[in-house]
């Protein structure tokens, strides 16, 4: 009897592992290709795809650094991710918890109000904005592009939900009796809690940042200001695209590293987290 | 406490997921509602920028700068920096954003490019939204002769304006092989070659012989498309589809159905290798993807699954003036054997037109620039030669040119011919709704061909695009 479980619980698992590991490697494929592609030619390329790489890498990068500024283009969208991602975390939860927790009066116009405008998408109000900014002179500016992550609806929605299935009510009233203000239960106490939340948005926010195109492209009007996907878009407008194929796919596979790193680091944080709690029930 | 754990997971789980499918929405959401929400955010984010503003200094007075989509006109920035020592910033955008880049900045009053350009399917709506200045205003009508005629025309809005021109031109020819010709048709004269392709009843007439000779007419049976327009789509906000219009999907689907063409499909691999030789018949089934056993897009796998197809070559393209340059690339040891020949039609295919924008504070400066690029003959001796071959506008240029010969094309003098095919370019058949309607055509010509629709089915849904997109226009079915 035992040993039969036993058994069927190696099957089990061997099929877990077996499932598991060949979703990681659909998933990783494309990023494969897409890294074996940095080293081949814009005529091998758009002959066939291979699984080996080729030489290029060199004459890519060259190619590369010819049209645009790779280093210039990185750190732009680190300023502009980074700060966009820590304004968006911290407001969020701060926002998620209120709405969780305290009771007002408002309360529930507040979070319908924000669900609603989860609903309209930010490229309706493109032009608008752009006046906007004319006006207040922050065209060409990191500034319309961060601050605005103050604001993320979305984010909002997923930390209250989470929060509310997370957070223990007692554990806030045991602070409070404790003598504990209401910004310092916040940051010691319930932040901590709700971080597998708040690590998870993190990298959604950073990646989506990250990617962000259509915002940069429009605000920005200088080169040397343009964020990472503005700059390798403009390698598309060069008189030989065959030639440009390679340092294109080099210039993505680059641009990946970044959300890579803040993917590994910040998935610790999900799973550590998880385990994280105080209160005996 | 198990189960909080495990909820606390699925959770993340679904939250990572759900906003994964979400995408980008939630960066760009709320943008315009929360600017100014929390002032110690606005601070850390204000010392942060701090850091570039050395860099956010406007141009100076005298900067001229250049919103492009295409890289050739950095090229002739940095060559008119270097001859007049004036500062020139050019900011290049991706091809297909760039309409919505100048959109947006134009509408929300932004001064800063001073030249702006635009490819001729975008100038329609950019001349109607007003974000070209009048080129008149500053002395264009000067110019006015010395400038191809249907170049100077496509940069005229409705009221007769000038708000842009180009520097080059793009008339459509037939590209042809010399070697075939004197084969089957005993000439490798232009003149003599063009007759063949004087109409579409000729054109399936020479087709059948080269087919009966052992060759395919074209490799694709999309190469006439640039002839087809001979009468505009819409006269007096009515869609028209004359005869010619209807010859042509007959000629199209008699192309495609009778075997004449190789099935290539433009741009694919066996595209290309048509320019340099043999390639193997593919059948229809191949081109439309229906059988896809062979990889039309891998030269090596390609080569394989065709070996045992009947091979065949390849009489003619048709491209626009800048295929000299593609046909350079790909001709290989076919070099000297090809020539350019007219087509059923006149016809052109792109080009990138300069005009300045009308918000501009430096219009004077950017009037000097396009001068410069446009009605300069030494530029245009320089960019004939940058370019490796590139067709100018510049009349004075095109005739001190005319005698060169492209031993690529058996010593042809192409300048004077893609002159004497943009001389008979009639631009008042242009119009703003092409690229649309033309597309619509072409997918019914497509269902046509493949036995998908029948002809009656496929013109219907083609009216129904049509009226869908444009509900202004009047159509008469």
């Amino acid at each position: 009897m035992d040993k039969t479980s036993n058994t069927h619980d190696l099957i089990m698992k061997g099929l877990l592992y077996f499932a598991l590991g060949l979703l990681a490697v659909v998933s990783f494929f494309p990023f494969y290709l897409m890294i074996i592609n940095a080293t081949r030619s814009g005529v091998e390329i758009s002959r066939s795809f291979s699984v080996i790489p080729s030489k290029y890498l060199t004459e890519n990068y060259k190619q590369l650094i010819k049209y645009v500024n790779i280093p210039r283009g990185i750190l732009n969208s680190v300023i502009v991710s980074g700060f966009a991602t820590l304004l968006t975390v911290y407001f969020s939860s701060l926002t998620a918890y209120g709405l969780a927790f305290y009771k007002f009066k408002a309360n529930k116009i507040v979070f319908g109000a924000i669900l609603a405008f989860m609903m309209i998408p930010g490229q309706l109000s493109l032009i608008g904005f752009y006046q906007l900014c004319t006006k207040l002179h922050l065209v060409n500016s990191y500034i319309p592009l961060i601050i605005p992550a103050v604001a993320s609806p979305g984010t909002v929605f997923f930390l209250r939900q989470y929060a509310i299935s997370t957070v223990p009510t007692t554990l806030i009233e045991a602070a409070r009796i404790d003598g504990s203000n209401e910004l310092r239960t916040f940051h010691k106490i319930i932040f901590p809690l709700i971080s597998p939340g708040v690590a998870t948005m993190g990298i959604m926010a950073f990646i989506g940042n990250w990617n962000s195109y259509l915002l940069p492209m429009i605000i920005l009007n200088k080169t040397e200001k343009f964020t990472l996907p503005v700059m390798v878009s403009t390698l598309r407008s060069a008189t030989d695209l065959q030639q440009n194929q390679g340092a294109t796919y080099l210039a993505v596979a680059i641009s990946v590293i970044p959300i890579m790193l803040v993917f590994a680091f910040f998935s610790r944080y999900i799973i550590s987290s998880i385990s994280a709690g105080a209160v005996k029930e | 406490m198990r189960f909080k754990k495990l909820m606390a997971g699925v959770l993340a789980g679904t939250m990572a997921l759900s906003l994964a499918a979400c995408g980008g929405g939630d960066t760009d959401s709320g943008s315009g509602s929360a600017d100014s929400d929390n002032t110690q955010a606005e601070a850390s984010a204000d010392s942060e920028d701090g850091e570039d503003a050395e860099e956010t200094k406007e141009y100076g007075e005298d900067t001229l700068v250049i919103w492009t989509l295409a890289k050739d006109l950095e090229t002739f920035a940095d060559h008119y920096q270097e001859e007049t020592g004036k500062d020139v910033e050019v900011v290049v955008y991706a091809p297909e954003d760039y309409p919505t880049k100048v959109q947006t900045a134009i509408m929300g009053g932004e001064s800063e490019p001073d030249i702006i350009v635009g490819e001729p399917q975008m100038l329609g709506d950019m001349y109607d939204n007003g974000f070209f200045a009048s080129l008149d205003d500053l002395g264009a009508q000067d110019y006015a002769d010395k400038i191809v005629d249907y170049v100077w025309d496509v940069g005229k809005d409705k009221d007769g304006v000038q708000r842009a021109v180009s520097y080059q031109i793009t008339p459509a020819g037939i590209y042809y092989r010399r070697d075939i010709a004197s084969e089957v048709f005993g000439t490798d004269d232009p003149d003599e070659v063009g007759k063949l392709f004087a109409d579409y009843d000729t054109i399936r007439e020479t087709a059948q012989k080269l087919k009966d000779a052992g060759y395919r007419i074209f490799a694709s049976d999309n190469e006439i498309n640039y002839f087809s327009g001979d009468s505009a789509w819409v006269v007096d906000g009515e869609l028209n589809v004359d005869q010619g219009r209807l010859d042509y999907m007959d000629l199209v689907v008699d192309l495609y159905q009778n075997d004449l063409t190789a099935y290539c499909n433009q741009w694919s691999t066996p595209w290309y290798q048509a320019m340099a030789g043999e390639v193997p018949i593919l059948t229809a089934d191949i081109q439309n993807y229906a059988d896809d056993s062979v990889n039309v897009w891998d030269a090596e796998a390609f080569e394989e699954q065709t070996a045992d197809l009947e091979k065949t070559s390849v009489f003619a393209f048709g491209l626009p003036s800048w295929g000299v340059l593609t046909m350079r690339d790909n001709v290989g040891e076919l070099s000297g054997k090809w020539g350019v020949c007219a087509g059923p039609s006149y016809g052109f295919g792109g080009g990138t037109f300069i005009g300045i924008s009308s918000l501009s504070k430096k219009q004077d400066l950017a009037w000097d620039f396009i001068q410069y690029v446009c009605f300069n003959e030494d530029t245009a001796d320089w960019w004939i030669e940058t370019s490796q071959g590139d067709t100018v506008s510049l009349l004075s240029a095109l005739d001190k040119h005319a005698d060169d010969a492209n031993d690529i094309y058996g010593g042809e003098k192409l300048y004077s011919f893609w002159l004497e095919q943009a001389k008979g370019i009639d631009y008042s058949k242009v119009t703003q709704y092409d690229k649309v309607i033309g597309d619509a055509w072409g997918a019914a010509i497509g269902s046509i061909k493949t036995g998908e629709k029948s002809k009656e089915e496929a013109i219907d849904y083609f009216y129904d695009t049509v009226q869908s997109t444009y509900p202004e226009l009047t159509i008469n079915r």
